[in-house]
């Protein structure tokens, strides 16, 4: 389709990004590394492995008194102040603010022409009547004795422009935020390199037209989440423990099982199909669903519905990995070791909503089940689906109410809100999913953004204490000063005036609350759950639970963060982040405002009855309704489906309303208003009766503890029992040495021994040397030397010759 | 091709002569035995026709050739060795068989097989005069007859050779 | 009266080659082996001459081939005689059993 030639240009940017920074990126942040380049390069690496080595001595050696003024040299001293401290004490290497600009604009930039490419696309659409198209970009590979054929193409339609839009959108804004977060990291670049390379891997997952394609995407943003979890991967803790580094291996570890499900489910659909492209396959499903085909798997017949809900649990499976469901959130909390935009952009915004994209993207086979198991003739997969979200949203929420560490209440809310997603997906309503999947976006990405302001704001305090104090004055505990903990907080809406306000606008956003884009989403979802015609009721219970939740610990936390008195001496000495951070939280906020828009409902008594097929005027609706084919299908139905759009109820969305404003003021002046929770001390809403005691027994019994209680250590025992027992002592010492090492040995004697020197060299080599010895013995007794004899021999040859002539031919 | 009366006492002259050559014990009395028997076969040629031949026969082999072994005996002192006939009974008897064998052969062969058809009343008289043998040399066999003049040549130096080998050791 | 035939030629011939090849074979004397050789080539030559008389052959082909044989026979016995000389001066002795160098 040569209208939307230009589509590949939305992967080449980010590319370009990747290799300037990563060719590049660090010559232009430390020139310093580079000056005697040509002479000595050697001496460059090792100072880039001093400072790594250098930093487990900076506690140490910051004890000494090393007088250095921050704010003259203009350090912004926070996550990576360690750094930069040593790097201003040893004069060695630090970062030029002029090649920092360069490294993180230009990835900023490559991310914004990304984000231009999608609007582009945005408005091409609108061109063509919203008919998407494949942009091929080439054939990747091909098999063509198993009629397999893989093309690299891109999937042009409303639903993965919206995910662009939001992702290279949402991205450009915390590229532009890390410049000032990551200013003075020594891996300046690097970070730069893998948030390009994790927009590229993204996008590679968003516009796939294959399963197999969207999978080396997925993959990749796998990748780069690991990349950026361990991101300081040389900090340790206290024990030595390198915990981020260990992180990032668990969350990569944990989607390796969403991964595994993944694949089997792709070679279910290739088996099926014979193919991974996304149409193809949804086309066949529904001409062999409405033929009533059977599939021939494995030599046995299976319906299509029999195969689709296997492949559909397997989806959910993959799914859960990715968008942290239960069983497999685990990883998530875990994942905010990473620096904070990381935080943001990967594991709140858009990497974690893939999972949501896969189920959307294959809503085609979810509904096929959805009818088929209505019927009773197959597994509910889309029921599990709706229950897991369900399900997972109010437990996640459950265990935020606990934590102390403001990334981890936001990590456990987006666990939660992640579960609306995908509870919205499972019911079958896929565009409120997605809206609810763009409004999180914008205000999660927003509190995470505020709430790097706020550590940001609170380090630097730390560290302005640092200077003006002496070090005997510090108390003990200083040295295990945590500045995301949010009992060290408190107040900051006055050092903090423009990251408070935009906070603020966050948390009801995501608590729900009216006009907020939140509450839209949220309730569209609701809504959808209470109507009994679907039969999902025991959804809206728990989700509004949720719901509940989620507005109980967002109160709680803006008025430990925000109001009150500060509770650390480093709240006070908190300032405002630079303009660099906060202009990207004023956009993200007016967004968090205003994208309740882009899907306001119908409501009866506002508006006249839409002349619509579908009976629906919502905005994201109709755009979505042009690559979500379920719709049409249900439309003609062909699914038996009518689709009906979800409609506003107001008892769900006033219910809803109340609950979250009741639950924001029950936590904040209620629970937390009178009394501030100080360090090391418990969370008073342990102690409310009844309903104490099950918050806490959710806090410490997370599915985390059961891993690492029964699962780590049975796998461990499986592992040394297959590492000592299967492997060394009957593998290796048995197998090998025994059987095959003995046998090996034997047939090599054998050979040796019996063939090589009997056989051949006594057979065949010697034994023709003493055939032809004992041959010649005999025949040298002719050769007697007298001539007689040979005239003899010479005289028998005449006679016998000259008789036959004479009487035989003769 | 001859008298009767001639051929059997010529035969039994050369039959003599053949076997003095071969049992005497002294070197000397074979070489003059085998002038005897030279001379009897040139008497031979004669009555076959063949007198080029048999001066020939006369000049070359009983003149030539016998007064070289004749030299070389006497040069070397060796008329005479001890035993006749070499050692080895198998060797002996093996010999005299095989010469049975071949007179056999021939005189079955004689009686047997067609002899080629005579044609002697077609030419009682050949012309072998010394004069026609020339010509026949000159005119159809010139060329073995140069080709003799080279082995004669190669001869002549492989003696010359095999002296100066013998002097240098 | 009694005309002699060719085939008395023949076996004349035959029995003196026969003498000549059992003096080769039977003699230890080199030069009597020699002569023996002499004895072959001239019995050879009888029946050559006996042949060309029977033929009565126009060319004189058997005579011609008599004359080469004597050619060939004077060759021989000038390079043998020589090697006789020879063997004489290295071993003081034509007593060909003891020549044996060539033993296998």
């Amino acid at each position: 389709m040569t209208e939307y030639a230009f589509a590949p240009l939305l992967l080449l940017f980010p590319l370009i990004g990747v290799l300037f920074n990563a060719l590049f990126g660090r010559r232009f942040v430390q020139p310093a590394l580079y000056e005697g380049e040509d002479q000595e390069e050697p001496v460059a690496h090792d100072h880039a492995t001093e400072v790594h080595v250098d930093v487990y001595e900076v506690k140490t050696e910051a004890g000494e008194g090393v007088d250095v003024d921050h704010e003259e040299v203009d350090v912004h001293v926070h996550d990576a102040d360690a750094h930069g401290a040593l790097d201003q004490q040893h004069g060695e290497i630090h970062n030029d603010p002029t090649g920092e600009r360069w490294s993180g604009w230009f990835a900023s930039l490559m991310s914004l022409s990304a984000f231009g490419v999608a609007v582009a696309l945005f408005f091409s659409l609108m061109g063509h009547d919203f008919h998407g198209a494949v942009v091929p970009l080439f054939d990747w590979f091909r098999i063509p004795a198993a009629d397999f054929h893989v093309p690299w193409a891109m999937q042009i339609d409303t639903l993965s422009v919206t995910m662009m839009l939001v992702v290279t959108g949402v991205g450009s804004l915390i590229h532009i935020y890390s410049i000032g977060y990551m200013h003075g990291d020594p891996n300046f670049s690097r970070f730069f390199t893998y948030l390009n390379l994790f927009l590229f891997f993204m996008l590679i997952l968003i516009s796939a037209n294959n399963y197999l394609m969207l999978f080396v995407g997925w993959e990749g943003v796998g990748l780069c989440s690991f990349l950026l979890i361990g991101f300081w991967f040389d900090r340790v803790d206290d024990d030595g423990v390198p915990m981020n580094a260990n992180a990032a291996r668990k969350a990569f570890v944990a989607n390796r099982v969403g991964d595994f499900a993944m694949i089997l489910a792709m070679i279910l659909l290739f088996w099926t199909f014979h193919t991974l492209n996304f149409n193809p396959i949804f086309d066949e499903a529904i001409h062999l669903f409405e033929e009533g085909q059977a599939v021939s798997l494995f030599g046995m017949q299976f319906s299509i519905a029999t195969v689709l809900a296997a492949v559909t649990t397997l989806f959910l499976i993959g799914a859960a990995g990715k968008s942290a469901q239960i069983p497999l959130y685990v990883w998530l909390p875990d994942a905010m070791a990473g620096p904070t935009p990381v935080s943001a952009l990967i594991h709140a915004a858009t990497m974690v909503t893939s999972g949501i994209y896969l189920i959307v993207r294959s809503n085609v086979l979810f509904e096929i089940v959805r009818v088929a198991a209505e019927a009773g003739d197959v597994f509910p997969a889309p029921t599990l689906v709706a229950y897991t979200g369900a399900i997972t949203a109010l437990f996640a929420g459950l265990i935020a109410f606990t934590r102390f560490d403001i990334k981890k209440v936001l990590a456990y809310s987006t666990v939660s809100q992640l579960g609306f997603m995908v509870a919205a997906a499972g019911m079958g309503i896929y565009v409120a999913a997605m809206f609810h999947l763009i409004t999180h976006a914008f205000f999660k990405a927003l509190l995470f953004l505020g709430a790097g302001s706020v550590i940001h704001g609170v380090e630097h305090g730390h560290h302005s204490l640092h200077d003006h104090l002496q070090h005997d004055d510090l108390e003990p505990e200083e040295h295990g000063f945590d500045p995301q903990d949010m009992r060290v907080m408190g107040g900051l809406r006055h050092q903090m005036p423009v990251t408070f306000w935009v906070y603020l606008i966050g948390a009801l956003a995501l608590s729900g609350i009216f006009p907020l884009a939140g509450f839209w989403s949220k309730d569209e979802i609701l809504a959808h759950a209470y109507n009994p015609d679907y039969g999902f009721f025991p959804v809206y219970i728990i989700l509004t639970l949720a719901a509940i939740g989620t507005a109980f610990y967002m109160g709680r936390q803006v008025k430990m963060v925000f109001f009150g008195e500060p509770r650390h001496p480093a709240a006070e000495e908190a300032h405002e982040s630079p303009s660099i951070m906060t202009i990207p939280l004023i956009i993200l906020a007016v967004l968090a405002v205003v994208a309740g828009a882009i899907n306001i409902p119908y409501i009866p008594f506002l508006q006249e009855v839409p002349d619509h097929p579908h009976g629906f005027n919502l905005l994201l609706e109709q755009w979505l309704e042009h690559s979500i084919p379920s719709f049409h299908l249900s439309a003609e139905g062909l699914l038996n489906m009518p689709y009906k759009p979800p409609v506003f109820s107001i008892f769900v969305g006033a219910l809803s309303l109340l609950l979250a404003l009741g639950a924001f003021f029950l936590a904040y002046s209620v629970i937390y208003g009178k009394r501030p929770t100080e360090q090391h001390e418990e969370d008073p809403i342990r102690e409310v009766p009844v309903f104490g005691p099950i918050i806490s027994a959710f806090g410490v019994l997370p599915l985390d503890t059961l891993y690492m209680r029964y699962l780590i250590p049975g796998f461990n025992r499986f592992a040394d029992w297959a590492a000592y027992r299967l492997d060394w002592a009957f593998w290796h010492d048995f197998v090998h040495d025994n059987l095959i090492r003995d046998f090996f040995v034997g047939f090599s004697r054998f050979a040796s021994d019996v063939l090589d020197d009997r056989g051949v060299d006594g057979a065949l080599v010697e034994g023709s040397a003493r055939f032809t010895r004992a041959v010649a013995g005999v025949l040298r007794l002719t050769q007697t030397g007298y001539v007689r004899n040979y005239a003899l021999g010479l005289f028998l040859g005449v006679v016998v010759l000259l008789a036959y002539f004479l009487l035989v031919a003769g | 091709m001859g008298n009767i009366f001639v051929f059997i006492p010529l035969a039994l002259i050369a039959l003599t002569a053949a076997v003095g050559t071969v049992t005497s014990r002294n070197a000397i009395h074979s070489a003059l035995f085998l002038i005897l028997n030279m001379a009897t076969l040139a008497a031979f040629y004669v009555v076959l026709q063949a007198p080029f031949i048999a001066m020939a026969q006369v000049a070359v082999y009983a003149g030539a050739i016998m007064v070289l072994f004749l030299f070389v005996i006497m040069l070397l002192g060796a008329e005479q060795l001890e035993g006749v006939v070499a050692r080895g009974r198998a060797q002996v008897w093996l010999a005299l068989l095989l010469g049975i064998g071949l007179i056999v052969s021939f005189g079955a062969a004689l009686f047997v097989a067609d002899t080629p058809s005579a044609n002697e009343g077609l030419l009682d008289v050949i012309d072998a005069s010394p004069v026609a043998v020339g010509l026949r040399l000159f005119e159809n066999y010139v060329f073995p007859f140069e080709v003799t003049s080279l082995l004669l040549l190669v001869a002549m130096i492989g003696v010359v050779v095999l002296r100066t080998y013998e002097q240098r050791k | 009266m009694a005309e002699v035939t060719i085939e008395w030629y023949i076996a004349l011939s035959t029995v003196l080659f026969t003498i000549g090849a059992l003096g080769v074979l039977m003699r230890r004397n080199a030069i009597i082996i020699f002569m023996s050789i002499e004895l072959m080539l001239n019995a050879a030559n009888l029946a050559f001459v006996a042949f060309a008389r029977h033929l009565g052959d126009e060319l004189l082909g058997g005579q011609i081939f008599v004359f080469f044989v004597m050619t060939v026979a004077a060759a021989e016995v000038a390079v043998g005689l020589a090697l006789i000389v020879a063997i004489f001066r290295s071993k003081q002795s034509i007593n060909i059993d003891e020549v044996n160098v060539l033993k296998g």
